[in-house]
């Protein structure tokens, strides 16, 4: 995974980009996570206790919720902050080219020949 | 006088000639920078020359001009009255360039600070629950380190490790300031439109800076390019209007970019640049010397 390997070596992770990470992981799923699952999830060598501190603090924060129906001590993300900001997000997307529009994004659009070429990149999955 | 006050203009057209060339064959981050701050000095050297040239007129106003005649003295004209004049338009028209691209960059800062309401003050993530993929740096304000903004759909759409590329990419750009940057060359480039390739390729630049500090935090690039692909075709998937062969080819050229070394810091043709930009400013110090000589005498 992410830890050191033949192609490089990765770099220390300090604790507030561990807790983005965390929250990424749970973000990126549908399903409750425990804190194994995570430590699975985002690999690097991370030891158990280290994922389920940051689990804890986000849970502090009020970034994250216990599943309620679920399994025991899985989590899942708090909904609330994230819809407000996507809210937000759409109406400032909807107020035309000025503010987000202008804004650096982490990718820009394609056309149909670099489609096809970044899907070959990726081995032809979807 | 004659000739300094115009070395501004034609330098930043040269300028914008190298930049492209630069951008290709320099590390990002030193690329980024002395383009940036190239363009920065050219741009304050085109708005004092103009500056300059509309001074001229100073020696035709009425009164000098009477004064003048009274003491039998000739009248100065470093430059033709019809060129001071197009200086004045051409102010104008920077001064109002320059007053749209700060507010237009301005209500871009405020919209993103509203996006992190409601989130706690000391998480780096802001997720937001959106069917739109989406990922951003929001800069901080003075002192605080700044959001990174990513939409659920980017999220699900990513493996850990991809995820992780996109964070580390997004932190890049909060560590190393290139809002500030960016903002330096949209603004450089409001006030002289020959430095807009300039601008493109600085934005460009910072992009490709964020990805290499990406791919050596992950400790691999092939990885860093499949999670640009990626993002990007899942991005590309929600926007079809984007997709008819309308666009800069960026993702593109920087995934083409990931696969091949990372560019050696030429700083020979680092320095160029910067030489290019100190030229335009020593231009325009030598015409400002000039025409001081030729005002003092009728303004005395």
């Amino acid at each position: 995974m992410a830890g050191t390997g033949p192609r490089g070596r990765a770099e220390r992770r300090n604790a507030g980009e561990l807790e983005s990470e965390v929250l990424a992981a749970l973000w990126a799923t549908d399903r409750a996570l425990t804190p194994a699952e995570v430590q699975a999830e985002i690999g690097g060598g991370l030891a158990y206790n280290t994922v389920h501190t940051i689990l804890k603090r986000l849970y502090d924060k009020g970034l994250t919720v216990r599943d309620a129906d679920g399994r025991r001590g899985a989590y899942r993300p708090a909904k609330n902050a994230a819809e407000l900001t996507a809210e937000a997000m759409h109406k400032a997307l909807d107020q035309g080219p000025d503010p987000i529009a202008a804004l650096q994004q982490f990718v820009t659009g394609l056309n149909p020949e670099e489609e096809r070429a970044l899907r070959d990149l990726l081995g032809g999955e979807r | 006088m004659r000739v300094d006050v115009y070395t501004p203009f034609l330098l930043s057209m040269l300028l914008a000639a190298v930049s492209p060339r630069v951008g290709r064959r320099v590390a990002p981050a030193l690329a980024a920078r002395v383009l940036a701050g190239a363009a920065l000095v050219t741009a304050a050297a085109t708005a004092w020359s103009l500056l300059l040239l509309a001074a001229t007129l100073v020696s035709a106003a009425p009164p000098v001009v009477t004064d003048a005649r009274e003491d039998g003295r000739p009248l100065p004209e470093p430059v033709p009255e019809a060129v001071a004049f197009a200086a004045c338009a051409l102010l104008l028209f920077m001064a109002h360039r320059f007053f749209r691209a700060a507010r237009s960059e301005y209500l871009t800062r405020r919209a993103l600070r509203l996006l992190c309401e409601g989130h706690p003050p000391d998480t780096e993530l802001i997720v937001a629950a959106s069917p739109i993929p989406k990922a951003f740096a929001i800069p901080g304000r003075a002192g605080s380190p700044g959001r990174i903004l990513v939409t659920s759909a980017m999220l699900g759409a990513l493996s850990a490790e991809e995820r992780r590329v996109l964070l580390s990419h997004e932190r890049a750009h909060l560590h190393h300031r290139h809002g500030r940057l960016c903002t330096a060359v949209i603004l450089a480039g409001a006030v002289n439109p020959f430095l807009v390739p300039v601008r493109r390729t600085v934005v460009f630049l910072v992009e490709r800076w964020a990805d290499e500090r990406a791919a050596a935090v992950v400790g691999d690039r092939a990885c860093t390019a499949r999670a640009l692909a990626r993002a990007a075709l899942t991005a590309g998937c929600q926007e079809p209007s984007h997709g008819l062969g309308f666009t800069d080819r960026a993702v593109t050229r920087r995934i083409a970019a990931l696969q091949t070394a990372p560019p050696p810091r030429l700083w020979g043709l680092a320095a160029t640049v910067l030489a290019l930009g100190a030229l335009t400013a020593l231009g325009t110090a030598d015409a400002t010397g000039d025409l001081v000589r030729l005002l003092a005498p009728i303004l005395a």
